[in-house]
C-alpha cells in the first residue's frame, strides 16, 4: 500500500512535470479526474446502498494498523470534493493561460502538482478511519495548499499570507496529533471509530475542544478564521475556490466525526457550544463580509459565515439528539449536511466569477468596478445566481438548506425543547440572512451593475468559453438542489446515518421537499409569466432610452455613484465595535460649506485579526530569540544535546514520569 | 376554497390602499379622491410605454417581473381566518419571509442598476433595514409556533384559539403591525408620498421604473402590505373567532386606519432613528416570544 502510494505519487509528478507546457493542465485533469469519477463511483455505490465500504486496511510497522473506509457522510464529501476539484482544475487551464509565457516551466508543473495532489489527498483524507493515514494525508493536503498560495510568490503580500497560512496550518496539525495520540494511548487505535470508547471512560471535554480546535482552524471557526481573508486573495482564483468550497469543508468533517462520537450525557454541553460558535461565527463572518471591499475578501469572510451557518445546524442536531427529539436531529444535521454540499457549489461558482473579474480587469478592488454586467454578460449572470443561491433566496439551493435548519430550531420551538437556545438560534440565522443579502447585493451590484469607474473595466471583454464550463458545473448543482430538494434530501439523508439512527424520510422532511419543489417551480412560472405579460404590454408600445433620472441635477457623472463603501455605511456605522478602520487622506470636513478636493480611503480590518497578529508576533518573535541562543554552529554543542536528551529520558523513566 | 383565500387576499390587498386615503383625508378634513382611485392609476400606468436609463442592463427590465411574482407567491402562503392557504407546509414560515427578501433583493439591484446615488441611497437603506426587521419577524413567527406548538400558517391559526395566550397573541399582531409599516414603507420610517431629500427609501428605488414595470411595483407593494396585515389579523382574530369573514375586513381596517392615523398625526422619523425603530420591533418581538416562553413555563407547571 504504502509502495502503491509512493509510485502513484511518483507518477503524478512525473507525468506533469514531462507534459508539454500548454498540456500540463489536459494531464493534471485527466489525473484529478481518474481519481474523482473513481472515488464518485464508489460514493454513489455507497450512498445507493447505504453500506460502509472497506478500502484499505493493512498494518505498517511503525503506524500500527490503518485502514480506510467509505460510509454515508464520507461519500457526501467525496461527491463534494469530485465536483469542486474538477471544476477548478478545468477552471485553471484558461485561467493560467497567459501565465504560461510569465513563469518558468517547473512552476507551472509544480502548480499543477499541487493541484492535483490536494484533490487526491482531500479524497484521501474524507476516507480514512482515523490515525496516521488521516493526519498524513492531512498534512499533504496542507502543503499542498501552501504550495497552491504561492503560485504568486513575487508578490510579498502572497508570501505573507502563505506563510501564516501554514503556520496556522500546523499549530492545529500539531493539536489533532495531540488528540489522536491521546486517543490511541487510551484505547489502543487513534481511529474515529475508538473516539465513543474513549469518550465512554474518560472527560470528555479536554478531547474535544482539542479536536474541536484543530479541525476549526482548518475550518475557519471564529478566533481561528484569521488566515482565511489573508490566504483567499494571494491565491489565484481557482485554488480559492478549490479552498473554500472544499477544503474548509474537511475541517467540518472532523467535527462531525467527533461530534457524532459524543456520549448522550455530554451532548447538551457539547450542543450549546457548538451552537453558539456557530452563532458567533456565522456573525462576525457575514458582518466582516459586508464591510469588506475587495471581491476576493469578501468572499472569504462569506466562507467563515457559511461555515457559522453549518455549525449552527450541527449545534441544533446535537441539541436535538440530546433531549431525544429525532425530527429536530434530522433536520438540523440534514440542514448542516445539505449546507455544505451547497456551499461548495455557490462558492466555487462566486470564486471563478471573482477570478473571471480579475483576470479581465486585472482588479478585484470593488471601488475600481462597476458596470460590468455589460462587457461580461454570462459572467454576470452566473455570478447572478451565485449571489441569489448564498442569499438562500428562493428558488435555489442556499434557500433549502437554510429552511432545513430553521425548520429544526423552529420544530424545537414548538416542541419546547431547549426554546430559549433556539430562539437565540433563530435570531442570528435571521440576522445573519438578512445581512448576507446586504453583503451580497453590495458586491454585485458594485461591480455588476451601475456604470464602470474606470477605463480598463469598461474594455473589458468577456471570459473563453473553457472558464464558462467549469462554472456550469457548480452551476448545474445550484439549479438541481434548487429545484428539486427531494433528491438532494435522498443523499443527505443516507449521509446523515452515521449521526442518527431513523431515516429522514421518517420525519415529514421529504413532504417538505415535495412542496418546496412546487413552490420552486411555482415561483419561476409566476415570474415567467409576469415577464411574459409585460414583454407583450410592451411590444405595442414606444419604448426609449433616455439618461438615469438624476432629480433635476443636469451634471451626474460616474463618480457620484453608490460605492460599496457607502452602500454598508450604514451597518458600519452599528457594526464599529468589530472592526479597526485604518483612513488614510481626510473626509470632508464639517464646516466645509463648498468642499474642495479630498482623497479618502478607509479600511475595514478584522479587530480579531490585528489581535492575534499582534499577540503571536511578539511573543514568537521574544520566544525565537531564546531558542536561538542553542544554535551555535558547534558540532560539539549538538552532541552534547542529544546527550542531555537521552539524560532527560533516562531521568524521567526513572522516576516513572513518561 | 383555496381559490376564495386568493380573492379574498387580492380584494385586501386593493381596499388597503384606498382606506388609508380615505381615513388620512378624513383625518384632514378633507373628502378625498375616489377609493378606488389606485387602481385606476395603476390601469393608467399598464397603458403606458416606457423610458428605460441608458445605464442599466437586462437586469432592471426583469426586476419588477421578480418582485411582483416573488409578492404573489408570498401571499400564496397567507391563510384568511378558517380558509386554507394554497401553499401550506411545514416550515412555510420560513419559505414566506426568504420569498419576501428575494422581491426585496431584486428590488435592491434593479435600483443600484441605474447607478443614480439617490438609488443606492435608497437600496443601502432598504438593504439594512431588512435585514434589521429579519429577526424581528422571525421571532415573532417563532412566537407563534411556541405557543400553538405548529410550524405552518395554517395550523398555527387554526390551533390559535385552543391555546389560552389571547394577549401574547394580540402582542405578535402588535409587532407585525409594526412591521407593516417599515416593510411597505410609511411614516414613520418612510414616507410614500415622496422620493425626495432625506425621505429616500422605497419611493426613491423605483424612481427610474414607468409603465407597465412601476404598475407591477405598486401591486407588489400592495401585495406585501396585505400578505403581513392579514397575518396580523389572524392573529388578533384566532384569539376571537379565526372566521375569513371576520379576518379579511379586521386586516383592511386595521392596517389601513393605523397607518392612516399614524401619516396624519406623526413625522417621518429622523433616519438615524430608522434603525433605532426596528430595532425596538425587534426587542419588542424578543420581549413577546419571553412573555409566551413564561406564559406556557407556568402552564406546564401547574
Amino acid at each position: 500500500m504504502i509502495l502503491f502510494l509512493f509510485l502513484s505519487f511518483v507518477a503524478v509528478v512525473a507525468a506533469i512535470f514531462a507534459a508539454p507546457l500548454r498540456a500540463k493542465a489536459w494531464v493534471s485533469l485527466v489525473l484529478t479526474g481518474t481519481g474523482a469519477a473513481a472515488a464518485s463511483a464508489k460514493a454513489v455505490e455507497v450512498l445507493a446502498t447505504g453500506r460502509t465500504a472497506l478500502l484499505w486496511s493493512f498494518d505498517t510497522p511503525l503506524f500500527g494498523h490503518n485502514s480506510g473506509s467509505m460510509d454515508g457522510l464520507s461519500a457526501l464529501l467525496v461527491l463534494i470534493i469530485a465536483i469542486g476539484s474538477v471544476a477548478a482544475t478545468l477552471y485553471s487551464r484558461g485561467y493560467l493561460a497567459h501565465h504560461l509565457t510569465t513563469k518558468s516551466p517547473a512552476h507551472v508543473a509544480l502548480h499543477y502538482t499541487s493541484l492535483t495532489l490536494m484533490s487526491l489527498a482531500m479524497l484521501a483524507v474524507v476516507c480514512s478511519d482515523g490515525g496516521c493515514s488521516f493526519l498524513f494525508f492531512w498534512e499533504l493536503m496542507t502543503i499542498a495548499s501552501f504550495l497552491l498560495i504561492l503560485f504568486d510568490a513575487e508578490r510579498p503580500e502572497v508570501r505573507r499570507a502563505a506563510l501564516a497560512y501554514l503556520i496556522m496550518m500546523h499549530v492545529g496539525f500539531v493539536l489533532l496529533i495531540v488528540g489522536f495520540a491521546r486517543l490511541g494511548a487510551v484505547c489502543g487505535s487513534a481511529s474515529f471509530a475508538a473516539l465513543p470508547a474513549y469518550f465512554a471512560q474518560r472527560p470528555v471535554l479536554p478531547l474535544f475542544v482539542v479536536f474541536l480546535a484543530g479541525f476549526g482552524m482548518k475550518a475557519g471557526l471564529f478566533p481561528l478564521h484569521v488566515w482565511l481573508p489573508e490566504a483567499h486573495p494571494a491565491a489565484p482564483s481557482h485554488v480559492s475556490a478549490l479552498m473554500s468550497g472544499v477544503m474548509i469543508k474537511t475541517g467540518i468533517y472532523g467535527i462531525l466525526r467527533v461530534t457524532a462520537a459524543i456520549p448522550a450525557a455530554q451532548m447538551h454541553t457539547i450542543g450549546y457550544i457548538l451552537l453558539g460558535l456557530g452563532a458567533v461565527t456565522g456573525l462576525w463572518g457575514v458582518i466582516l463580509a459586508a464591510a469588506q471591499n475587495d471581491v476576493k475578501r469578501l468572499l472569504a469572510y462569506s466562507s467563515i459565515e457559511n461555515i457559522g451557518v453549518i455549525l449552527l445546524g450541527t449545534g441544533i442536531a446535537v441539541l436535538g439528539k440530546a433531549s431525544g427529539n429525532p425530527t429536530v436531529a434530522i433536520c438540523g444535521i440534514a440542514g448542516a449536511l445539505l449546507h455544505t454540499l451547497n456551499h461548495s457549489f455557490f462558492k466555487s461558482l462566486l470564486f471563478f466569477g471573482a477570478g473571471n473579474i480579475l483576470s479581465q480587469t486585472r482588479t478585484t478592488s470593488l471601488d475600481a468596478l462597476g458596470g460590468l454586467g455589460r462587457h461580461l454578460p454570462i459572467t454576470g449572470l452566473l455570478f447572478l445566481v451565485g449571489t441569489a443561491a448564498i442569499c438562500a433566496l428562493p428558488p435555489l439551493n442556499g434557500f433549502v438548506s437554510e429552511l432545513f435548519i430553521y425548520s429544526g430550531i423552529l420544530t424545537g420551538i414548538a416542541e419546547r425543547s431547549h426554546t430559549l437556545v433556539a430562539a437565540g438560534a433563530l435570531t442570528a440565522l435571521a440576522l445573519i440572512g438578512g445581512i448576507a443579502v446586504l453583503a451580497f447585493t453590495k458586491l454585485y451590484s458594485t461591480v455588476f451593475l451601475g456604470s464602470p469607474r474606470t477605463h480598463v473595466v469598461a474594455e473589458a471583454e468577456e471570459v473563453d468559453s473553457l472558464r464558462i464550463a467549469a462554472m456550469a458545473l457548480p452551476l448545474a448543482g445550484i439549479l438541481a438542489v434548487g429545484l428539486f430538494p427531494q433528491y438532494a434530501l435522498q443523499i443527505v439523508a443516507r449521509a446523515a446515518d452515521f449521526f442518527t439512527d431513523a431515516p429522514a424520510e421518517t420525519y415529514g422532511l421529504s413532504t417538505v421537499c415535495v412542496a418546496v419543489c412546487r413552490t420552486a417551480w411555482l415561483l419561476v412560472a409566476v415570474i415567467a409569466a409576469l415577464a411574459w405579460v409585460r414583454y407583450r404590454l410592451l411590444r405595442q408600445r414606444e419604448v426609449r432610452q433616455a439618461p438615469t433620472w438624476g432629480c433635476g441635477f443636469t451634471a451626474p457623472n460616474v463618480r457620484m455613484q453608490y460605492t460599496g463603501e457607502s452602500f454598508a455605511e450604514g451597518l458600519q456605522s452599528i457594526a464599529r465595535p468589530l472592526t479597526d478602520d485604518s483612513c488614510e487622506g481626510s473626509p470632508v470636513g464639517r464646516n466645509e460649506i463648498i468642499p474642495g478636493a479630498h482623497n479618502y480611503d478607509v479600511r475595514h480590518r478584522d479587530r480579531i485579526g490585528s489581535l492575534f497578529s499582534a499577540w503571536w508576533v511578539e511573543t514568537l518573535r521574544v520566544l525565537n530569540g531564546r531558542v536561538m541562543r542553542l544554535r551555535t554552529g558547534k558540532i560539539n554543542h549538538y552532541v552534547l544535546f542529544a546527550l542531555a536528551f537521552l539524560a532527560l529520558i533516562f531521568v524521567l523513566s526513572v522516576f516513572d514520569l513518561l | 376554497m383555496k381559490l376564495l383565500d386568493i380573492l379574498l387576499i387580492l380584494l385586501v390587498a386593493a381596499a388597503i390602499p384606498g382606506v388609508i386615503n380615505r381615513t388620512r383625508a378624513r383625518l384632514a378634513g378633507r373628502k378625498g379622491i375616489r377609493f378606488l382611485q389606485h387602481l385606476y392609476d395603476v390601469r393608467l400606468l399598464l397603458r403606458k410605454g416606457a423610458v428605460y436609463s441608458t445605464t442599466t442592463s437586462p437586469l432592471f427590465r426583469a426586476v419588477p417581473s421578480v418582485y411582483l411574482g416573488a409578492a404573489l407567491v408570498a401571499v400564496l402562503f397567507i391563510p384568511v381566518g378558517d380558509l386554507p392557504p394554497v401553499l401550506a407546509f411545514d416550515g412555510d414560515l420560513i419559505a414566506f419571509a426568504y420569498t419576501l427578501a428575494l422581491g426585496r433583493t431584486a428590488l435592491i439591484l434593479g435600483a443600484m442598476d441605474t447607478g443614480s446615488p439617490f438609488e443606492g441611497m435608497g437600496a443601502s437603506r432598504e438593504a439594512l433595514y431588512g435585514a434589521l426587521a429579519e429577526p424581528a419577524l422571525m421571532l415573532v413567527l417563532g412566537t407563534l409556533a411556541l405557543l400553538t406548538g405548529c410550524t405552518s400558517f395554517a395550523e398555527i391559526f387554526a390551533a390559535g384559539n385552543e391555546t389560552c395566550h389571547s394577549i401574547v397573541f394580540l402582542l405578535s399582531a402588535f409587532v407585525l403591525l409594526k412591521l407593516v409599516f417599515t416593510e411597505s414603507g410609511r411614516v414613520p420610517v418612510d414616507d410614500p408620498r415622496t422620493h425626495l431629500e432625506l425621505t429616500m427609501i422605497h419611493e426613491v428605488m423605483c424612481l427610474d421604473y414607468c409603465g407597465v414595470d412601476m404598475a407591477f411595483i405598486k401591486v407588489a407593494g400592495w401585495c406585501k402590505t396585505a400578505a403581513l396585515s392579514l397575518l396580523a389579523a389572524d392573529a388578533v382574530a384566532a384569539t376571537i373567532c379565526p372566521r375569513w369573514w371576520l379576518t379579511a375586513p379586521l386586516a383592511v381596517v386595521l392596517t389601513g386606519c393605523s397607518v392612516g392615523i399614524v401619516e396624519s398625526t406623526q413625522a417621518r422619523n429622523k433616519l438615524v432613528r430608522n434603525t433605532t425603530f426596528i430595532l425596538t420591533i425587534a426587542a419588542l418581538a424578543a420581549l413577546v416570544f419571553f412573555t409566551g416562553y413564561l406564559l406556557q413555563l407556568n402552564i406546564a407547571l401547574s
